[in-house]
């Protein structure tokens, strides 16, 4: 966080009360550090409703004014929440700073600049032990990313039943975690254990430079498991829709699954349609597809409404987060840091063609649904299946559920935190 | 025999000779294998699971079990005569499942039990009614269910490095990134580059797309198992996968024979470097398609190659020196009943090969891990023998590779 962006002189706005929203206690206007403890808020704006949801008030003034244009406000607001912002402290703090660097880059236009900086960051503390523990750490607290494993698992076993040659293309960033559960589901069924290829496609920088030590990981638990194994990495790609049969190693005889956890938001909005009909010309038997219940995408010349979509679903996250992490968890930091990544590249970044797979325009369930029923028709979850996520969300703490989709929308199953839908998990088929 | 009044018509007497009825079926007695004298019963479907089918000729009473029908019998004082069942004597029944795709169907395969086949429908061709409240797992006997859920989430999952889990998923996918599950198998790699110096391209941890897999290990890696004087087995408790290597009776030349490798494949293969990462950067070349960036091999090697140093020492050592610090270890093994699990006969002289063997590639902190770990090893090693290679099913994960000390092993390499 750039703490540095108000220097006291430009922190002297007098008390002025802009429209008459707010109130301005300027006890600490000298110091422009800003209160790391949530006991902050005793010098909180005296907001008229009581119910202590001031950054999202405060954030959503501050992209009205930025749309309006309205520079005294904007720089108003972004000093208000520096003040009162902190990565480190409760929920509303968190938000408001992150949401606070992602505004300011808006104002400034300095959004590209800002994202590059952040991600260069990250991958240089980034290792293999470091992105293991984390991810690991949040599947064990929370079902967030575990859901879409195992629903995409059941679709994919499923409709593989039978076959000997599987070949799986892995198309994201979840370091391949999805897989030892199907490898021994594989190892333990009660016909012949078929072989299976894995080829994982990654696009974040971030995760190419662990795949090898994760391959190498994947390849010994196989052999543990008794499953024969091949494992392939592809990388490098500037966009999937460069993505052909050859390039992944298909074969003839090869029954595929493609597999897309949070892949679809990565590519640009209007290639999607593209890549969906490049995975359709791999011949799959199955494509699972498991996205982030948002819509970053439809209010794209809306910055307000974009804004207010991104407030509402980072709200959820990290709400979900400080609920299912221990109060001084490490692990939660970094996934706060990760969001404030998106959070940039969502507001503060034109969308330019070129980009290394980094876009995350994420869309909802039935948006996608739409762009995936071009080419393919949905598959309903099995009993079993379904009965699966239900025994994965006991084993976590209470909040989640999960809600299947009815009628011919759509053939998903939502994750939902506190009733409100926020994973979307599907199967489809040619 | 009081079954044959029942309206269900299930028994032979009757039908003998005569148009059965649709649920009844009269099998030639000579096609029992195992009891040819045994009356072969088909059940239709509803009439396997019909809870009352013993009926009560006086009162139409029905009850579950023939115990309890004539105990209820003896209640309609009945005259001694018609107490008893007819006298003719009771044939030992066998029963065959009614779905005609189930091997059971044949009367070849019968079952003796009722109860047996009832289960055996229900499990195999049921549907699944009764379900774990925990686990969501489902049943379709209601007994197997209820066995189920007194020990459902009550099992505990233990890693190699320690760490108890209560959840089998995050057990399972705890493992798979476990730098314990790492440190076995690098040993194993690292045994093999030695072996196999010449060998080069062969990496087991890449296979080149589109080449034919065959299920089993690459060649050099059975390298180890080779026996030393011809037909022992060098075993090596520490490591499960290996010794289901052993099950597949793959042999080659041992380490510890070829002592004396040539020392500059020697230098070479004890770091790690250079053959896996040409063989490696071949490889990925094939692998990755058109346009895509090789992953970056250095990061990893770099990583090993710290580990390494952090070994230097030990990697300097002269054959000789290996020998000798591998016999100190193999004198402190214990519990050669481990070997008896694999029909080996126990001799002091192969527990000790054995040790000698994992002596090489661990620091002593290894042998009290031997000791301490080979007892669950029995078991778990037992079981693995049992259910052999890839076909094997059931495999219980838990306490399984309850091997290496946790933590404190670095093997000999540093490398993992």
């Amino acid at each position: 966080m750039e703490r540095t962006l108000f220097t006291p002189k430009e922190a002297r706005y007098p008390n002025n009360q802009s429209n008459g929203h707010y109130q301005l206690e300027m006890q600490s206007t000298n110091q422009p550090q800003s209160s790391h403890t949530s006991t902050s808020r005793s010098s909180d704006s005296g907001e008229p409703c009581g119910d202590g949801k001031w950054a999202s008030k405060l954030l959503r003034e501050c992209a009205r004014a930025i749309s309006e244009k309205d520079s005294t406000k904007i720089h108003h607001l972004l000093w208000m929440l520096n003040e009162l912002a902190s990565p480190y402290g409760d929920c509303d703090q968190k938000l408001a700073s992150y949401f606070l660097q992602a505004l300011f880059c808006k104002a400034t236009e300095s959004g590209q600049r800002c994202f590059k900086t952040l991600t260069s960051v990250a991958e240089k503390s980034h290792s293999f032990d470091s992105a293991r523990k984390l991810i690991l750490k949040f599947q064990e607290v929370s079902p967030w990313t575990t859901f879409g494993h195992v629903a995409s698992n059941g679709a994919i076993l499923e409709s593989l039943e039978g076959e000997s040659k599987l070949h799986i293309i892995d198309i994201s960033d979840t370091l391949c975690t999805q897989w030892p559960t199907l490898l021994e589901a594989l190892a333990t069924r009660n016909d012949e254990t078929p072989h299976l290829k894995l080829t994982v496609v990654v696009t974040a920088s971030i995760v190419r430079s662990v795949m090898k030590e994760i391959s190498q990981r994947m390849e010994k638990f196989a052999r543990l498991m008794g499953v024969p194994f091949e494992f392939n990495v592809v990388s490098g790609l500037k966009s999937l829709g460069e993505l052909t049969k050859e390039a992944l190693g298909v074969q003839e005889d090869e029954a595929i699954a493609v597999n897309c956890i949070g892949a679809l938001r990565k590519i640009e909005v209007e290639e999607r349609g593209d890549v969906v009909r490049m995975l359709s010309s791999l011949q799959p038997r199955v494509v699972t597809v498991v996205e982030e219940e948002a819509d970053f995408s439809s209010s794209k010349t809306d910055f307000v409404k974009c804004f207010e979509e991104c407030l509402r679903f980072y709200t959820l996250y990290f709400e979900m987060l400080e609920e299912s992490f221990i109060p001084t968890s490490n692990e939660r930091l970094m996934l706060e840091r990760e969001c404030s990544r998106s959070m940039v590249r969502v507001l503060a970044c034109e969308d330019e063609k070129g980009h290394d797979g980094d876009c995350e325009r994420r869309e909802r369930g039935s948006q996608w649904s739409e762009r995936l029923k071009e080419v393919f028709s949905p598959v309903g979850f099995s009993d079993d299946c379904v009965d699966d996520v239900k025994a994965l969300l006991k084993r976590y703490r209470t909040g989640w559920s999960h809600v299947l989709t009815q009628g011919d929308d759509s053939s998903g199953i939502y994750l939902t935190w506190k009733d409100e839908a926020v994973v979307w998990a599907s199967a489809w088929k040619p | 025999m009081a079954d044959g009044a029942i309206s269900h018509g299930f028994t032979q007497n009757q039908i003998a000779g005569s148009n059965p009825p649709p649920c009844c079926y009269f099998f030639p007695s000579s096609f029992m294998m195992a009891n040819p004298e045994a009356e072969v019963i088909a059940l239709s479907p509803k009439t396997l699971m019909a809870t009352n089918r013993f009926l009560c000729e006086i009162c139409g009473k029905g009850f579950q079990r023939d115990q309890n029908l004539q105990l209820h019998r003896r209640g309609h004082n009945l005259p001694w005569k018609l107490k008893q069942r007819t006298s003719k004597e009771v044939r030992k029944r066998v029963y065959v499942c009614p779905e005609k795709s189930c091997v059971h169907n044949h009367p070849s395969r019968a079952l003796g039990d009722l109860t047996g086949i009832k289960k055996h429908f229900c499990r195999k061709h049921g549907e699944k009614k009764w379900k774990c409240e925990k686990c969501a797992k489902r049943y379709a006997v209601q007994s197997d269910c209820k066995a189920h859920s007194k020990t459902c989430g009550t099992r505990e999952y233990k890693c190699d490095c320690g760490t108890i889990f209560s959840r089998r998923d995050s057990f399972i996918t705890h493992r798979a990134f476990c730098d314990a599950l790492a440190e076995e198998t690098a040993r194993v790699n690292a045994a093999s580059n030695i072996n196999n110096a010449a060998a080069a391209g062969n990496n087991v941890n890449y296979h080149v797309m589109g080449a034919s897999l065959v299920p089993s290990m690459p060649p050099h890696l059975a390298s180890i198992f080779k026996p030393v004087q011809g037909n022992h087995r060098i075993i090596d408790s520490t490591r499960p996968e290996h010794t289901l290597w052993m099950n597949q009776e793959v042999y080659t030349d041992p380490i510890i024979s070829c002592s004396n490798p040539p020392p500059s494949d020697y230098q070479l293969s004890w770091v790690l470097g250079n053959k896996d990462a040409s063989s490696d950067a071949e490889e990925l070349a094939s692998v990755t398609g058109v346009g895509s960036q090789l992953v970056s091999v250095p990061s990893l090697f770099s990583t090993q190659t710290l580990n390494v140093s952090h070994h230097t020492p030990s990697a300097n050592m002269s054959a000789t020196a290996l020998l000798q610090k591998a016999a100190q270890i193999g004198a402190t093994s214990s519990d050669p009943s481990f070997l008896g699990s694999f029909g080996v006969k126990c001799s002091s002289n192969q527990v000790q090969d054995g040790n000698k063997y994992c002596g090489l590639y661990g620091t002593s902190s290894i042998s009290t891990g031997l000791g301490s770990d080979v007892e669950s090893s029995v078991n778990d090693l037992s079981t693995l023998n049992q259910l052999q290679m890839y076909p094997s099913k059931r495999r219980h994960i838990q306490n399984e590779d309850c091997t290496t000390t946790g933590g404190q092993t670095r093997d000999f390499l540093g490398v993992g």
